[in-house]
Order: structure tokens, then C-alpha cells, then sequence
């Protein structure tokens, strides 16, 4: 990955206002404590000012234990964003690695990561956590970190791998070989660069898969554990008003929806922008 | 006059000239009642029905000798009404109570229903190899005889004075010319179990498990045929469906709204509520022992100082009209006020966080450095609170209560399990506190399971292995006194002993709210049983839906 | 070939059998007790527990348990699942179908929808119909699905009565109707959750059909058809499509196991009683038999959905197509 293909990424308009989104949301997680008008856990009133609709006070209106809607989706963001990067980062790690032992071993170890892979996919991923959860019962935001990223790396490992086999037959890796490099230096000189932008695509789709996953475990209440806010739990207690109080719906839905939306935007230009490169060398 | 009124009006002198004996009267019968259910049965075999859903279903189909009557007592015989026995009489000694069975009583396969099929319940009942839940309850029951045909002895080891609702308020008989034939450690799965054939007003007609069950009237039901046709009970696993369900009228009944519900029911139009008792409280439960050894107590919980310190930083009426708005009220003690032995004159710890503050001090937990939470010797006060994903109301209860604790200096983590992996570390002690929740029965007997001090026979469910010697005593004393008035004053000195002493804070009891379809008439709402009476509900016919002209109903 | 399709095979069990004593051993970890709660939670006593935990086998050793549970299943017995008192097989006969119906259905629908979107946002690339779709493409697969199954069981469902709330069938007379109106109701009460699943399959689809739809369309033989003068929609349908379904195909492939690993929430808010419902409920009951037969059946339909999508891909696009996901 080149710094041109860099450039012709931020060329892009949507890729532009993609990364301004994720930009804005990771600033706001960043600065969630000097934007929040409240203490996102602080109930003034659990009886008086519960499920308030939004007003001057409350921009956001709510909850259903009176605590501020918009000072919690600024901490959300915070736990979501986190954990999504967090499982982002460990779900490269270990679909890189995994890939490039399928793609490089080939053989058993191809046959059984593969095999893995496969197998894993089939069952829903919500499944998986579920399962993990219930056996180790923690749920520290770093648990779910591992949880989530832990069961996410199958994207990544199965491009990897098919982006690795087809480099390894390229003209530059046969010559390095000739000229006696080593299988790791290959890898780490020239093929890991070859898979970076690919990688990086993956890894936003990873992100986009993560953060609605969280809501989803939240929703069936095994989420971030309370009083910590992640939009996943803003939404759960909006479920249970669903007819009633649409500002504990709407507003985690637009976070939850427009992050993922702007990594999905994000991973779709950056894949147009390595199709171009490469049809441009 | 309009036409309906005119046809009401003919339903009516009809009625008159058939000599209308209710439930006779086969021109106001008929239309299926839909039931939202929230879990499916989990077996249609009686002993080992443990929920609630399977409860219902099955005491629908299979009568008991006699029921308990609508006060609920639980002593002596008071207020039964008999089911498949029509009387029952007493040896003097009170060790010997004869059962005269209904002649008429019928199994839905048509044969009568006799004394050995009471004789072979019991069997099955106490036989280890079935692993019937409530065995327990045959504790003081030597055997039955059976003089003839119709004719149940029941002997007795022992006097006690709610042996005779234990026995006939568990005891369901079974039908052993199908079942006696079948090893009792293949019961459990027997294709004869699971489309059962019972003697009471419903009979089965199938189950789709996961999905629903329905039953349809008895018309040869001894007691007269149940007004209704048919009942269905329609499962759904989440909670927003249930509901769902019935207020967009696909179901007629919903065992009971949750708070957010209420606010869509001017919407729907066409459900109203049922108010009943209810037999549930709620608490936060405090781990005395240690949650590693349960030889050392809790290093904070084993003092009863604090735990009644931190009662009083609960502000137990706020928690209740948060999340149940009006629908609850503050829990008393370690019963519910819907049991016999309820008494709400007793004098309960109450919320005042300045003295719950001063008291805290005064036990050498101090605000530390941060000026938020309180520490002794550089040790915190903080312990984490165990909470059943499954229960939406513990959660939220959890959250108030986490919130005001820390108004107090006390720092609370909460930690949520799947209810499965909940039961497991209540069962083995492994918490600091927790949020449970209990059902209980018409007998005040569960109280010295849940609370009495763990040992052999009793405190089975203690999990906060909370002991104390004034309860104990009190609760026995209760146990075996006879008089009602007696029982209940032993049972106050037990109550207040147990809510001085804190072993939990007492938070919630809902009222219980039942959601149903405005075409149909309820009759009361028992609150151990709110299908008790379903044989006598009907449906206006003159609002039937499509889905009540169903087919005569097959054989 | 012959000798491929064996290592393929070899591959294939040894893949289950990693499987299978994974998940095993894993079980052994999770806290909890097959018997230690009914269907709605209420509690069992401890001795009575105890005694359901023998009848079982559940108190033997973890080893022999599981050397028993194969070797039953080598016998093609899957067991007993305890929280439904019933075989396994059965639980799976019932659960299955379902899946397959609702899951099959909503891939059908999703697809169809899908590269139908995707054809006609490359039709009219670059302008309105494109963005508008490419919004609502974004937006179908990134509002949580269950969320948009809560919004049709509340909006659609009860408060404005359009269609079934929950279950597989209505409530009535059923032994009246003829068999098609059974099948039509039964398809009615499909028609929202196979809706709400399709929607965010379509959406996925969509956006990859247009993707691989534009990368075709810069080929020098699409030129060339459009020089002869072909219609634009003659020049998608013929010469770009064929070119261009291979990643969805792909994507297909990776969707068809969810045929039987099913939609664990719309299933659950919906009342439809499938594989993901029975797989999240058996997890939550830990009823290990029932866990170990259902995850067993989604290896070896991955598995199966492996070869088919390579044959498939073999079949479609002789010439190479394009990586990615």
C-alpha cells in the first residue's frame, strides 16, 4: 500500500465525509466527559424524570432511570467505538496470522484453518459469544474486547489467505526466494505490505460487524455491564419503550447506524481505490 | 331495539326455559381462549412439571382429589372444594383421611377414574426413579389403601397441620391402566405422557413444543363441560412479543402485563386488566459467608450492623415506583402479603441515608480520598451484586440500587450472569450479593427453605446461608402449631426477627396484572393458580371472532 | 479427482472431529446445570436435581461422557435433550424444517432483491436512483437487524394489525381449511420475519452486485457491446451479470449455512421456534447433547456448502474472478 493509493482514497468524497463521520464520533468518545452535560450514570430523579422526552435540559430527553440520553451516547461511544476498534485490532491480528500460516504452510495447516474457518462462519456469531459468555461469565468491556474480536478474524483470514496464495506466485516473491531470502523475511517484506490495504479493508468491515453485534448482545442482556453506557445498552432500555419513547430508538440507532455505515463507506472506497491501483500498475 | 339486544333477549328466555344451570346451558359455550405464553411446558408429566407453564397446562387436564379454596388456607382442611374426591372424612387420631371418589369421574378416555389410580400416583410420586420435584411433599404420608374401588385411605406417620393440603394440593392422580404397564424410569418421555389422557375439564389435543398446545373442552367432564371450547396456549420466547401478542388481539390472555406494557393498552382497545394477588417478592439477597469459604463469614455481610446500615440507605419506595410505577409496593419481609401469614403491622428498617451515613461512620467506614466511597484500614466498602440477565426488573432494580449506594459511599459492581450460570454461583455461594426473586406458595412453609439456617432438611435454598436462632425457632414453632391464630403470632416473631436482622433488603412485590381480550369473562384470578377457574370463563358470543367457530371438537 | 475428493473428505471429518471435542471440552468450562431450572426459570431443589443429573449420566466423568456420547452417535443416536424431555433427533426434525423455510426463503427473496438493486443502481450508476438505493443499501445493513424485527413485530404487527405478530400459524379452525389455505396461512405468518432477514440480505447483496457490476463494466468487451449499439439493460443482463454474480455466488455460499444455523433474535421475536432459537435456548439451558448435535449438523452442512460453492464458482467463471469478500 502506497501513499498514492492514500491520496486517491481522500480524493474520494464519500471516503472523505466517511472518515470525518468516524473522525466525529471518535472525538466525541474522546472528549465524552467535557461535551457531557450530565454524569452519564447520575439518576437526579428515577421517579420524576424518568423517559422525559428531549428538552433545553436534556437535548436527548431520558432514560428509563432518569439519567441524560446524550451525555450516555457520548460515554457510549466510548465502550462501542472502544470495544469495536479493540476487537478490530485483535481480529487483524489474528486473521492476518492465521491467513498467513494457511497461505504459506499450506497442507495441514491450510486444511485445518480453512476447515476452521468454514466451520465457524456456519454457526451465528451471536451463537459463539453467547456461548464464550456463558462459559467464562465476565463481562468486562476487555473481556468483550476478546470475545468479539476473538470470534471476528474469519473475513480477515480467508482474504489474507486467498490475497497471500496468489501473491506468493508473483515474479518479485519467486525472486526474492531465488535469491535465498528466507520464508519469513518474504512474508514480512513483501507480502505483508501486499495484503496491508486488503487487511485494512477487512478490518473496517470487521469494525461495521462489531458494533451491531454489541447491541445485539446487549439485547439479550449480556452486553456491557451497567452502569457503563454503550449505545448497545442505551438501546436495550429503548426497546422496552418502543411505542412510547422514540429518543431512547432513534438517537443510538443513528450512532450505531452511522458509524457502521461510514466504515462500511470507508472499506468500499478504499477497495475501489487498491482496484484502481492495481489496474493502473 | 337493535338486533343484538334482541337476540341477547331470546339467548335469555331460552335460557329461563331450559332451566339455565350455567355451565350447561350449551347455547352460551364454545370459542377458544388464546394464552400469550412466555416459556412453553417443559413436560406434561405431573411430577415433573416444575414451572409454571407446565403447571397450568397440566392442571388443566388432570383434576386433583380437592382444591384449595379461594381464602388460600393452608391448615386443616378449611375451605377445600372437592375435585375427583366428592368428600373426605378424618380419623380421630387426624392420621387417617378417606377419600370417596366422584362415580362420575371419568378419565377423558372414558374410564372411571378409582382409587388405584390415586394409589399408583403416589407411587409414581415418591419413587426416586421418577425424580418428581415436589416429593417433599409426601413426607408425612405412609401409604394408601384402598377399600374398594372408590374408596382412598390415606395414612398419615405423623400430624401436622397442613397434611392434608400437602398431599392434596400435589397429588395429582394418573391414569395406571395406561401408565402402570410403563417402567416408571421410562415415564418421563412415554409417548403416553406426552399426549396425556387426565380427568379434568380440558383434554389434550397436541403439542407443537417451542410453538403451542392445545386443549379442548371435556364434554363428559364430571363436573359439567367448561364453557369454553378449546384452549390454546400460544408460546413466544421474548417478552415485547408476548405482549405483542395480545394487544394486537391475537391472544386473549396474558398472565401478567409488564409496566411498559401499560402504556400501549389504550391503543390496542381491545384489552383490559385483571388485578389478582400475587405470590412474588423481590430482594437483594446479602452472602453472609464468605463467598470462597463458607466456613469464615462475609467479611463484610457477616454483620448484621452493616447490612442493617445499608437498608437503611435504600430508598426502597423510589426503586418501586421506578420500575413499576404503580404496578408493586414495597416488600415487607420474607413473604408475600398475598400468604395467610402476611402481616403488614411489623416495623420495618426505614430509609434515612443520613443516619444509614452516620451508622457507616460509626462502624469505622469512613469517605476516603476520593470523597465518594467509603473505606476501613484502607479496605473498600464495595461488593459486587449477582443479577439474572433473564429478569428485566432485577436489572433495573439493580441499577437504582447501584446508583444509591453510591450516594452512601458504597461501591457496587454489578455482574450479570445467564440465569443458568446465576443459579450456579447462588447455588454454591459464590457471590457477595444478589438479586433474587421468589414465588411463593399458599403454605408460609417455603420461608424456612429460602431463610432458615442450612442444615439437613432445611435451608436447602439458603443461598446466602444466613442463620439466625430467633427465626429459626419462631418458624418451627409456627410449623407445627395448629391454631391459625397461633401460627400467625409465631410467624410475626419470625418475620421481625428476620427483617431486623437483614439477611436481605426487602425491595418489591408486584400486583399482579392480567392482560385480557375485552370479549372474554374471567372469573377470579386465584394467585397461586390463575387457571384454577378457567373451566367456568367464557366468551361473549356475540363478539366471537373467526377464530372461535371452530369444529365440534373431535374425539 | 477420485483421490481429491477423498482428501477432501479426510479433511472434511477431521474438521468435525476438532469441532465436536472442542465445543465438548469448552462445555465442560461453562458454570451451570442441564437441570437446574424449568422452561420459565422456575427453580428445581437440589436433591431432586441430583437425581436428574444421574439418570442422565451427567454425574460420570467428563471423558466418559464424551466416549459415550460418540460412541452413541456412531451408532447414529444424537441423544436426549433434557430441557425439552424429548430425543434430539426429534428436537432437530422439528427445528430444522422451520429454519430451512424461513432462512431459505429470505436468501431467495434477498438475492433476487439484491441483484436486482445491484443491476439497477449500475444502470443508473452515479446519479439519483444510485444514491437513494446506495442510502438505503448502507442503511439496511447497518441498522441491527433485530431492531428492524422489533419495529415490524410492534409497528406492523400489533399496533396496526397487517400482519401476524408471532407463530407459525394462525389460531382457528385449522381442520377446516383446505390444505392451500393452510399453506397461505402458514405463509403469512412467514411474511414479515423472512421479510425482515431478506432486507438485510438484499442490502448485503445490493452492494456487493453493484461493486463487481462496475468493475465489469470498465472491460474492454462491454465496450465493445455497447458500440454495436446494444440498450444498456441488454448490455447488464447479458454480458456484465454473468460476468459480474461470481462474488455474490460467493456470498451465497457463505449465507447458505445460516439454512441451518438460523437467525438466532428474528426467530426469538418472532415466535418462529428454529435452529438459532433452540441452538440460543439449548446454550442458556446448557443442554450439552442438544448443543453438540446442532453444532455438529452446522459443521457438516459448512462443510458441504464449501464444496458446493467451489464447484459452483468453478462452473460459473471458468476465467479467475476477482478475490475478496
Amino acid at each position: 500500500m502506497n501513499a498514492r493509493t492514500w491520496l486517491r482514497l481522500f480524493a474520494d468524497r464519500s471516503a472523505r465525509a466517511a472518515s470525518a463521520v468516524l473522525a466525529l464520533v471518535a472525538f466525541a468518545a474522546l472528549a465524552a466527559p467535557w461535551l457531557s452535560p450530565f454524569d452519564p450514570t447520575l439518576q437526579p430523579d428515577p421517579v420524576l424524570l424518568r423517559l422525559l422526552a428531549p428538552s433545553w435540559t436534556h437535548p436527548l430527553g431520558t432514560d428509563p432511570y432518569s439519567r441524560d440520553v446524550l451525555s450516555r451516547l457520548l460515554h457510549g461511544a466510548r465502550i462501542s467505538l472502544g470495544v469495536a476498534a479493540g476487537a478490530m485490532l485483535l481480529a487483524a491480528t489474528i486473521g492476518t496470522t492465521l491467513g498467513a500460516i494457511a497461505a504459506v504452510f499450506g497442507g495441514w495447516a491450510d486444511a485445518v484453518i480453512s476447515g476452521l474457518v468454514d466451520v465457524l462462519i456456519a454457526v451465528p456469531r451471536l451463537l459463539i459469544v453467547v456461548a464464550l459468555v456463558a462459559t467464562f461469565g465476565t463481562l468486562s468491556p476487555v473481556w468483550l474486547v476478546v470475545l468479539l474480536g476473538g470470534s471476528g478474524w474469519l473475513t480477515t483470514a480467508r482474504i489474507v489467505r486467498a490475497e497471500l496464495r496468489d501473491t506468493l506466485q508473483r515474479e518479485y516473491v519467486l525472486a526474492a526466494r531465488a535469491l535465498g531470502a528466507t520464508t519469513w523475511r518474504i512474508i514480512w517484506q513483501h507480502l505483508l505490505p501486499a495484503v496491508a490495504p486488503q487487511v485494512a479493508v477487512a478490518a473496517a468491515l470487521a469494525l461495521a460487524a462489531v458494533i451491531p453485534l454489541e447491541a445485539a448482545l446487549s439485547f439479550v442482556g449480556l452486553g456491557v455491564q451497567p452502569p457503563l453506557a454503550s449505545w448497545g445498552n442505551i438501546l436495550l432500555d429503548g426497546t422496552d419503550y418502543l411505542t412510547s419513547a422514540w429518543w431512547l430508538v432513534v438517537f443510538p440507532v443513528a450512532a450505531i447506524a452511522g458509524t457502521v455505515g461510514a466504515a462500511l463507506v470507508l472499506a468500499d472506497r478504499l477497495r475501489a481505490a487498491i482496484a484502481n491501483e492495481e489496474q493502473s500498475t | 331495539m337493535n338486533p343484538a339486544h334482541s337476540r341477547r333477549l331470546i339467548l335469555a328466555l331460552l335460557c329461563l326455559a331450559a332451566a339455565c344451570r350455567g355451565r350447561d346451558a350449551a347455547g352460551a359455550a364454545g370459542g377458544t381462549l388464546i394464552v400469550s405464553a412466555g416459556a412453553d411446558a417443559e413436560t406434561l408429566f405431573p411430577p415433573l412439571a416444575v414451572g409454571n407453564q407446565g403447571r397450568a397446562v397440566t392442571e388443566l387436564i388432570y383434576d386433583k382429589l380437592a382444591d384449595i379454596g379461594p381464602a388460600l388456607n393452608t391448615i386443616g382442611d378449611v375451605g377445600f372444594v372437592p375435585r375427583l374426591a366428592q368428600r373426605w372424612e378424618w380419623s380421630a387420631d387426624s392420621l387417617v383421611v378417606t377419600f370417596h371418589l366422584d362415580p362420575r369421574a371419568r378419565w377423558h378416555d372414558g374410564r372411571s377414574v378409582t382409587a388405584h389410580d390415586v394409589q399408583y400416583a403416589f407411587a409414581v410420586w415418591t419413587d426416586s426413579a421418577v425424580g418428581a420435584a415436589q416429593r417433599a411433599a409426601f413426607a408425612t404420608v405412609d401409604s394408601i389403601a384402598t377399600p374398594d374401588s372408590l374408596t382412598a385411605r390415606v395414612h398419615f406417620h405423623v400430624r401436622t397441620p397442613e397434611q392434608f393440603y400437602a398431599f392434596v394440593y400435589t397429588l395429582i392422580p394418573l391414569p395406571s391402566h395406561r401408565l402402570a404397564a410403563i417402567a416408571d424410569t421410562a415415564l418421563h418421555d412415554a409417548p403416553e405422557i406426552r399426549a396425556p389422557v387426565g380427568s379434568g375439564p380440558f383434554r389434550f389435543v397436541s403439542w407443537t413444543p417451542r410453538a403451542r398446545i392445545e386443549l379442548a373442552a371435556n364434554e363428559q367432564y364430571y363436573r359439567g363441560r367448561p364453557k369454553l371450547a378449546g384452549v390454546v396456549f400460544a408460546v413466544a420466547a421474548q417478552g415485547a412479543t408476548v405482549a405483542a401478542r395480545l394487544l394486537s388481539g391475537e391472544a386473549d390472555f396474558l398472565e401478567q402485563l409488564a409496566p411498559p406494557d401499560f402504556a400501549q393498552l389504550p391503543a390496542s382497545g381491545s384489552v383490559r386488566t385483571a388485578a389478582y394477588g400475587g405470590f412474588d417478592y423481590g430482594f437483594m439477597q446479602f452472602n453472609t459467608r464468605d463467598a470462597r469459604n463458607a466456613t469464615r463469614p462475609h467479611a463484610l455481610f457477616g454483620n448484621a450492623a452493616l447490612r442493617r446500615a445499608l437498608t437503611m440507605g435504600i430508598d426502597r419506595a423510589t426503586i418501586v415506583r421506578s420500575v413499576f410505577d404503580s404496578l408493586a409496593r414495597p416488600a415487607i419481609g420474607p413473604f408475600s402479603r398475598t400468604q395467610w401469614t402476611a402481616d403488614t403491622t411489623l416495623t420495618g428498617i426505614p430509609f434515612d441515608a443520613a443516619r444509614a451515613a452516620q451508622l457507616l461512620d460509626s462502624l469505622g467506614w469512613r469517605v476516603g480520598t476520593d470523597g465518594v466511597y467509603r473505606e476501613r484500614q484502607g479496605r473498600p466498602l464495595a461488593f459486587s451484586l449477582l443479577v439474572p440477565a433473564s429478569s428485566r426488573t432485577r436489572q433495573a432494580s439493580a441499577v437504582l440500587l447501584q446508583a444509591q449506594f453510591k450516594n452512601i459511599g458504597v461501591k457496587v459492581t454489578l455482574e450479570q450472569a445467564d440465569f443458568n450460570a446465576f443459579l450456579d454461583k447462588a447455588h454454591h455461594g459464590a457471590f457477595d450479593a444478589l438479586m433474587g426473586g421468589l414465588r411463593t406458595t399458599p403454605s408460609p412453609r417455603g420461608v424456612r427453605d429460602v431463610w432458615g439456617t442450612p442444615t439437613t432438611g432445611r435451608g436447602a435454598q439458603n443461598w446466602g446461608r444466613w442463620s439466625n436462632a430467633t427465626f429459626d425457632a419462631h418458624v418451627d414453632s409456627a410449623l407445627a402449631a395448629t391454631g391459625t391464630t397461633a401460627v400467625r403470632a409465631q410467624f410475626r416473631v419470625a418475620y421481625q426477627a428476620a427483617i431486623d436482622d437483614a439477611p436481605a433488603i426487602w425491595l418489591y412485590e408486584p400486583r399482579m396484572f392480567a392482560g385480557v381480550h375485552r370479549r372474554v369473562n374471567v372469573g377470579t384470578l386465584r394467585p397461586d393458580a390463575w387457571w384454577a377457574s378457567l373451566a367456568d370463563w367464557s366468551i361473549n358470543p356475540d363478539e366471537f371472532l373467526p377464530r372461535d367457530r371452530r369444529a365440534a371438537a373431535k374425539p | 479427482m477420485t483421490r481429491l475428493v477423498i482428501h477432501r473428505l479426510l479433511q472434511a471429518a477431521a474438521v468435525i472431529a476438532v469441532v465436536a471435542t472442542s465445543v465438548f471440552v469448552l462445555l465442560q468450562f461453562a458454570p451451570g446445570d442441564p437441570f437446574a431450572t424449568s422452561l420459565d426459570g422456575t427453580d428445581v431443589p437440589p436433591g431432586v436435581r441430583a437425581e436428574w443429573r444421574a439418570r442422565y449420566g451427567f454425574d460420570l466423568p467428563p471423558a466418559e461422557r464424551f466416549t459415550r456420547w460418540a460412541g452413541a452417535l456412531a451408532h447414529g443416536q444424537l441423544g436426549y435433550a433434557a430441557s425439552q424431555h424429548r430425543a434430539v433427533a426429534e428436537v432437530l426434525a422439528d427445528a430444522v424444517p422451520r429454519t430451512l423455510l424461513l432462512v431459505g426463503v429470505a436468501l431467495a427473496l434477498g438475492f433476487a432483491a439484491g441483484v436486482f438493486v445491484g443491476l439497477l443502481q449500475a444502470r443508473h450508476h452515479g446519479r439519483w436512483p444510485d444514491r437513494l438505493l446506495g442510502a438505503m443499501t448502507l442503511g439496511g445493513v447497518a441498522v441491527p437487524e433485530f431492531l428492524l424485527g422489533l419495529l415490524a413485530m410492534t409497528w406492523l404487527g400489533a399496533r396496526w394489525r397487517l400482519f401476524p405478530v408471532a407463530g407459525l400459524a394462525s389460531e382457528g379452525d385449522a381442520a377446516a381449511w383446505s390444505a392451500w389455505e393452510r399453506l397461505l396461512d402458514h405463509a403469512w405468518h412467514l411474511a414479515l420475519p423472512a421479510t425482515v432477514l431478506a432486507v438485510s440480505v438484499a442490502a448485503r447483496v445490493a452492494r456487493h452486485q453493484r461493486a463487481a457490476l462496475l468493475g465489469v463494466l470498465q472491460e474492454d468487451y462491454i465496450r465493445t457491446a455497447r458500440a454495436k449499439g446494444l440498450g444498456e439493460w441488454a448490455v447488464l443482463w447479458r454480458h456484465a451479470l454473468p460476468n459480474a454474480i461470481g462474488p455474490v455466488l460467493a456470498l451465497l455460499g457463505l449465507a447458505l449455512p445460516s439454512l441451518v444455523g438460523g437467525a438466532v433474535l428474528i426467530e426469538k421475536i418472532f415466535g418462529w421456534p428454529g435452529m438459532g432459537l433452540t441452538l440460543f435456548d439449548a446454550l442458556l439451558a446448557r443442554d450439552y447433547p442438544l448443543i453438540l448435535a446442532a453444532t455438529l449438523l452446522a459443521t457438516i452442512l459448512a462443510v458441504l456448502a464449501r464444496a458446493l460453492t467451489d464447484v459452483v464458482a468453478e462452473f460459473v467463471a471458468p476465467r479467475r474472478t476477482q478475490g475478496g469478500a
